[in-house]
């Protein structure tokens, strides 16, 4: 093997940019240090410390006026007897489900369906606009579309369809499904766009010799595009998961997570907690939660796709 | 050297950084008495003409102009002042709600206290003695009113004139006029399941008992008591009669009011600047009245009344030109400007009020023929208050719910009065 010729070397006439040559320098990893700090503190201020902070809050009953009281796990438990709590992780699932599967799923049918043909972008355009969108907005805007008589209501009542009464953001389980599927309009068209970038990179060889056997349409799919779109469908089920599990601006325009708490979901009930209530420990307790959960689910889903991965090649 | 002096000034330049981020506000000659301009933080991002007015107006009177900082989400703005009491960045000026979550900050040693302004302002009959108690901790005054207002019906002029209905004067009348209006396929009232889903309990509570209601906010009486399982059974038939326009509507009540899909709503007096900010005009295209007892002859009519404070902290930026402030506040030519130019009541006597329905009742009130009741919101503690709105707003919903919601606020009233 010629690895080791190919790795390149300084030649030592060349001396390093901006440096002096030959000589080492006993202070850089001080300097470095110090020059690294402001970045470092900063860091360390803004995204540690508010992180320890709530840590150490979610063991303390603490009102925002008087000084935090040590609780220990009081409101750890408090959590897992809460009924309001079974309703906000059922709703989480619905959206980890919800939004997991569908967004992604048409987002590659989008894709796939579009891909290399002619007016393909024009095709495409109408599922990424709502891109474009800010969460709040996309809350408002839908918000008034399934209020109670509003837009939704009269168009199934124009058409005579069933659920033209149907308070869709009133009436559980169909607020959050409702929400849910405000979030596959606007989220759609990324996913399309990272799997037309998956697309775009998948070598031309293997496709061609594939067809040359005969494979085509559905047999295409399965057994050559999919498996080499899998690196990207790792990363865009990933992000997909994290993002359902942290669901809050949409929920908290269209229905604040009520009526009574019935569309929360565990990051509404955090802020819920802390922010309305005033609660600001058993809020810090329920971000710890989603916190781990999030972590927890993320490393599992990871770790399993680096196995299936390891297992194919 | 050369390179321990790099190591030096970096050192140095990250430690600048630091100290200026957590240098905050310099600590200014607390109640030096020169400051020329307030920052009044607020919850009422709606009011911001009316506020810079009053600035404008307290500028040339006084010399001390004010700028209102208007938030408009109410959890961050409760947020933030909670926060700025542990900081070096406080309110001059701040507005607040009272009842227990006045209690609250007052108890935890942070705001003003106005027992000399109240005597002053008292004595000079620009506040009422009776108003003095809802802002009284401990014999002591904390704040002086923002503003006052009285919870009345609202109703559309025209529909009531097109449909023959008149303001009522018992409770009867009112349910015949809603049951006119609801044979037309108008809703004869405004219901909402987010944060002024109280109104109805509140307002055939008081209609009914006002004394439960007054035992309810003290803690003498419990939610699932007869008397007001038979007000959510009531509120219940009228939801299951059709009386209410839908809760889960996001379209604004005053445009509601002003379409004539609703022909009703029950708000606080300071809806007058919702309805005129519609392009309606009192007395013309809409009025109000005073809503009847629920029951007959139980006495004088229960009005629900609100007071909103105006605060400073012990620890303001310059707490004597706070004070010099909410005590020019209270005086008849702050209020005439602040009252009217919203269309509301005031909490100084001596201001007169120019809508003549606005100003018959707010007479009638001064004059002792309602009995007042404090509103829900400011009489029931914070945390019966949020498990209470969560209930009501699921009871909308689901009306045959409406024992287990009364045992869920009970739940929240017996952790909050277990302890004290």
């Amino acid at each position: 093997m010629s690895v080791a010729t190919a790795t390149p070397t300084r030649s030592p006439a060349a001396p390093a940019a901006g440096g002096r040559a030959g000589q080492s320098d006993p202070g850089a990893p001080w300097g470095a240090l110090g020059f690294g700090s402001p970045g470092a503190l900063g860091v360390l201020l803004l995204l540690y410390a508010p992180f320890l902070y709530t840590v150490v809050l979610s063991f303390t009953e603490y009102d925002g006026l008087t000084s935090p009281q040590w609780v220990g796990i009081d409101n750890f438990t408090r959590f897992f007897e809460d009924p309001a709590m079974g309703t906000s992780v059922r709703n989480t699932l619905m959206w980890v489900v919800g939004t997991t599967l569908v967004p992604v799923a048409l987002g590659l049918l989008v894709a796939l369906l579009s891909f290399g043909i002619r007016g393909g972008t024009l095709l495409r355009l109408p599922f990424m606009l709502p891109y474009a969108l800010s969460g709040a907005g996309l809350g408002v805007i839908w918000g008034f579309i399934l209020q109670s008589g509003g837009a939704a209501n009269d168009i199934l009542g124009a058409l005579g369809l069933p659920g033209a009464d149907t308070s869709f953001l009133l009436e559980q389980p169909w607020n959050t499904i409702s929400m849910i599927v405000a979030w596959t309009w606007q989220q759609t068209g990324v996913n399309t766009l990272f799997f037309l970038v998956g697309l775009q990179s998948i070598p031309k060889e293997p496709l061609e010799a594939a067809r040359l056997d005969g494979a085509t349409g559905w047999k295409l799919f399965r057994h050559v595009i999919w498996p080499l779109l899998a690196p990207l469908t790792t990363v865009v089920v990933g992000l997909a998961l994290v993002a359902s599990l942290k669901t809050f601006d949409i929920v908290w325009v269209m229905t604040q997570g009520g009526p009574g708490r019935n569309s929360e979901t565990l990051a509404v009930t955090m802020y819920r907690d802390a922010f309305v209530a005033g609660e600001y420990g058993y809020g810090s307790a329920v971000a710890m939660v989603l916190t781990l959960t999030t972590g927890a689910v993320t490393l599992a889903y990871l770790r399993r796709q680096v196995k299936v991965r390891e297992d194919l090649s | 050297m050369f390179v321990r002096a790099r190591v030096l000034t970096a050192l140095v330049a990250a430690a600048s950084l630091v100290l200026t981020a957590c240098g905050g506000g310099d600590d200014k000659d607390s109640g030096s008495g020169t400051k020329t301009e307030l920052k009044l933080y607020n919850d009422k991002g709606a009011w911001g003409p009316y506020f810079e007015d009053v600035g404008k107006l307290s500028q040339e009177q006084i010399g001390i102009g004010m700028k209102p900082v208007g938030y408009t989400d109410e959890p961050t703005y409760s947020a933030f002042i909670k926060a700025s009491f542990r900081t070096n960045n406080k309110p001059d000026l701040f507005t607040w709600s009272t009842g227990g979550r006045l209690e609250e900050i007052v108890e935890s040693g942070q705001v003003a206290e106005t027992t000399d302004l109240w005597k002053e302002a008292v004595a000079a009959g620009d506040l009422s003695k009776e108003l003095e108690s809802t802002y009284t901790y401990d014999g002591k005054q904390y704040c002086v009113p923002l503003n006052i207002s009285y919870w009345v019906m609202f109703y559309n002029k025209k529909v009531f004139d097109d449909n023959g209905v008149k303001p009522p004067t018992t409770w009867a009348e009112l349910m015949a006029s809603a049951d006119t209006l609801k044979g037309k396929g108008i809703k004869p009232f405004y219901h909402t399941s987010v944060l002024f889903s109280f109104v109805w309990f509140q307002q055939l509570l008081i209609g009914t008992d006002p004394e439960l209601y007054n035992k309810l906010a003290t803690g003498e009486a419990k939610y699932t008591d007869p008397g007001v399982v038979a007000v959510m059974e009531r509120w219940k038939q009228m939801i299951d009669g059709g009386y209410f326009s839908d809760p889960g509507s996001k379209e604004d009540p005053a445009v509601q009011l002003k379409t004539g899909k609703t022909a009703m709503g029950i708000f606080g007096t300071w809806f007058n600047t919702s309805m005129t900010q519609q392009g309606m005009k009192p007395g013309q295209d809409y009025g109000m009245f005073v809503i009847p007892t629920v029951t007959p002859g139980s006495g004088k009519n229960t009005v629900a009344f609100e007071s909103g404070p105006l605060c400073s902290l012990a620890k303001a930026p310059d707490t004597a030109s706070s004070t010099k402030y909410m005590k020019w506040w209270v005086q008849q030519p702050a209020q005439e400007k602040w009252a009217n130019s919203r269309g509301d009541v005031s909490a100084n006597p001596k201001v007169t009020i120019p809508d003549p329905s606005l100003a018959a009742i707010a007479k009638a009130a001064g004059d002792g023929e309602y009995s007042l009741a404090n509103r829900y919101f400011e009489a029931a503690p914070a945390p019966v208050l949020t498990a209470a709105l969560d209930a009501f707003g699921a009871f909308m919903v689901d009306p045959g719910s409406y024992m287990k919601q009364l045992e869920n606020i009970q739940k929240a009233a017996d952790e909050y009065w277990k302890g004290r």
